[in-house]
């Protein structure tokens, strides 16, 4: 008899935990439908902490948007509150799911699919034809300088470098190499590799190139893009390539500047930024930008806010603006 | 006929001591390998994460001192300090241990002495199965379910939250990781007390219930204990799963549920594949404090587990 009352108890318990558990289940399957309510009566102008974003100090993306949003990052600190993402994917989802959150992605991210909405930056929308027309200011170039006419190797490397940058800034297949790889680029103009191959001055694809390597330094940011663009370039022509890169300030410095005949001399060197005033790039056989990588201020979707001012980003990151009301 | 049994006993006994010696040579080196195994990665991890302290570090010694009893941990002004991480990674597991141990002790009694067989094996195949999902899986249910709930909760509760992404989340997540654990050892541990004391309890005219918490579960704590340690050391290391909910705060400690927080193993991985330098040397410091935090806290249960055994009986 007691066994069975007993039996029956926790019968009765585990039914009563279950409707528990069920009950604790409604609100989050309703979720979705529920929370849009909470979010939209603030609409005309949310209230509360701002929830800043970011993500670790190793990103370039990182580097990128503090860069554009004139952070000083010897002078000033980041907010101690922020959350610190893992990647540009797991800021998208996170900031999407906070209606209090702001953060930056990455251009080619998918701001529809991530709940997320792209702010205009000092009053210019974010898109490819603004970043293109440098009118979109938080962005970065990816420039590139080659070693000075005759100073390479051999002719061949010389012919090598020369039709790389020109696989890489004029065709179709260096293009979208670079714009699958998250670079952004103009596809308007791109002609196929056959077309510009024959263009290039002292290139001929007959010849056998494969004892040559092409030795890229500078900038780890471009390390994606330009691996992408080396890699499609190979499948044209056979050649060997090493990559060693340790930073935009090497760039110049190991292809023109005073390390260019040392150990670690490279025939093209890379900064993701412009080249500065005393980093001579004229002396160059060729320079120039090959993409353009572009940060994008975001918050959630249902966020009122749709302009953002580069003082306004700035004193959000830096935890001087801590509410939206503020804004 | 003596002489010819005694020369082929001799055969057999020196073949068959043969034998006996290579399959003790196997098991030496079994045991052997197994431990050169883990003195191996202590001493590399004790290397490593030693050498930013020494004075001999390229770039300078990062104070000891500030990495064992700092409260901020940012990596962008080269700040490290781990004492508020130890903090909350003791507070998140024992958070997960708080929901998850009475849940699994009591499911392995329901299973071994309350159940109909029927359901009993089903019950066992589902613990075996959360036994068996990787982790990543879990993580990716945390970061897409459970921050929803934790986000609807500090809503009701009147707190926001950065997505649900919450010191709370992080214990959900892993009471639901280290329950199949728990619950599967206690499983064994409860299957294991004998017989004849349950009778002995149950013809002395106690309960069934007095008879299953009384006796059954003191007799089997050593299971159960063993269980909670292997749930713990879960709870302690899990990274991938913990990484997507857990926020990484810069200061700390986290007290408040729905705040965002930062375990040892989440600051491990954060950004680890893109780092170098001071930055990545550090995490094997990190790795150390770990290792030493689980084995405190395996200490300290095996003195709870005495006490309990000693004031039940």
């Amino acid at each position: 008899m007691k066994r069975k009352l007993s039996t029956l108890l926790v019968v009765l318990l585990v039914t009563a935990l279950m409707l528990v558990a069920c009950s604790t289940d409604t609100p989050a399957a309703e979720a979705p439908a529920e929370t849009p309510d909470p979010v939209e009566e603030p609409a005309e102008g949310l209230s509360g902490e701002i929830h800043v974003y970011t993500r670790d100090a190793t990103s370039g993306t990182r580097e990128a948007f503090e860069g554009g949003i004139g952070f000083d990052k010897d002078e000033e600190t980041l907010t101690a509150s922020a959350v610190e993402t893992s990647g540009n994917g797991d800021m998208a989802s996170k900031v999407g799911n906070d209606v209090n959150g702001i953060g930056y992605v990455s251009l080619t991210t998918d701001f529809a699919a991530n709940n997320l909405k792209p702010l205009n930056f000092e009053g210019v929308e974010p898109t490819i034809e603004n970043v293109l027309s440098d009118d979109y200011s938080l962005k970065r170039p990816f420039s590139y300088v080659t070693r000075a006419a005759g100073d390479f190797e051999s002719d061949e490397a010389e012919a090598l470098t020369r039709a790389f940058i020109a696989f890489i800034t004029e065709s179709e297949e260096g293009l979208s190499a670079v714009d699958g790889a998250g670079g952004i680029v103009d596809l308007s103009s791109a002609k196929p590799w056959s077309e510009v191959a024959e263009t290039v001055d002292g290139f001929d694809p007959a010849t056998d190139y494969s004892g040559i390597t092409l030795r890229t330094r500078g900038s780890t940011s471009v390390d994606k893009t330009l691996k992408a663009a080396l890699e499609a370039f190979q499948a044209e022509v056979a050649f060997e390539f090493n990559m060693d890169h340790t930073g935009s300030g090497d760039g110049f410095k190991r292809v023109l500047g005073e390390e260019k005949d040392g150990a670690n001399a490279g025939d093209i060197g890379f900064a993701s930024r412009k080249f500065g005033d005393n980093e001579t790039v004229s002396d160059g056989m060729l320079s120039g930008e090959y993409c353009q990588d572009a940060v994008v201020v975001v918050v959630e979707s249902s966020n009122p806010l749709s302009e953002i001012t580069q003082q306004q980003i700035h004193d959000i990151i830096v935890g001087q603006l801590t509410t939206w009301e503020e804004l | 006929m003596d002489s010819k049994h005694h020369l082929i006993s001799e055969a057999y006994q020196r073949r068959k001591k043969g034998w006996d010696k290579f399959f003790k040579g196997l098991f030496w080196l079994a045991g052997f390998i197994s431990a050169i195994f883990i003195i191996l990665i202590i001493v590399f991890i004790v290397r490593k994460g030693i050498g930013p302290f020494l004075p001999s570090y390229p770039g300078g010694a990062y104070p000891i001192g500030k990495f064992l009893t700092g409260f901020q941990w940012r990596q962008d002004s080269a700040i490290y300090g781990v004492a508020f991480i130890v903090i909350n990674t003791i507070i998140s597991a024992l958070g997960a241990l708080l929901i998850s141990f009475p849940i699994s002790v009591l499911t392995a009694l329901f299973i071994t002495k309350i159940a109909p067989r029927s359901l009993s094996r089903i019950m066992t195949t589902i613990v075996e199965l959360l036994a068996a999902i990787p982790s990543v899986v879990y993580g990716v249910f945390a970061a897409g379910v459970i921050v929803r709930w934790v986000d609807s909760l500090a809503a009701m509760a009147g707190f926001s939250t950065y997505g649900g992404n919450s010191l709370l989340a992080v214990s959900i997540l892993l009471a639901i990781m280290v329950f199949p654990t728990m619950t599967s050892l206690a499983i064994v541990a409860i299957n294991a007390v004998p017989r004849e004391l349950v009778e002995g309890s149950l013809a002395l005219g106690a309960t069934t219930t007095q008879t299953n918490f009384r006796v059954v579960l003191t007799s089997a704590k050593s299971g159960i204990f063993a269980g909670l340690i292997l749930g713990l050391g879960r709870a302690f290391g899990e990274a991938t799963a913990v990484s997507m909910v857990a926020g990484n705060s810069m200061i700390g400690p986290t007290f408040n549920p729905f705040n965002i927080t930062r375990t040892l193993t989440s600051t491990m991985l954060a950004g680890l594949k893109e780092t170098q330098g001071l930055d990545y040397d550090i995490r094997f410091s990190v790795g150390i404090i770990l290792m030493a935090v689980i084995l405190v806290t395996n200490l300290g249960i095996h003195f709870v587990k005495d006490r309990i055994g000693r004031s039940m009986s």
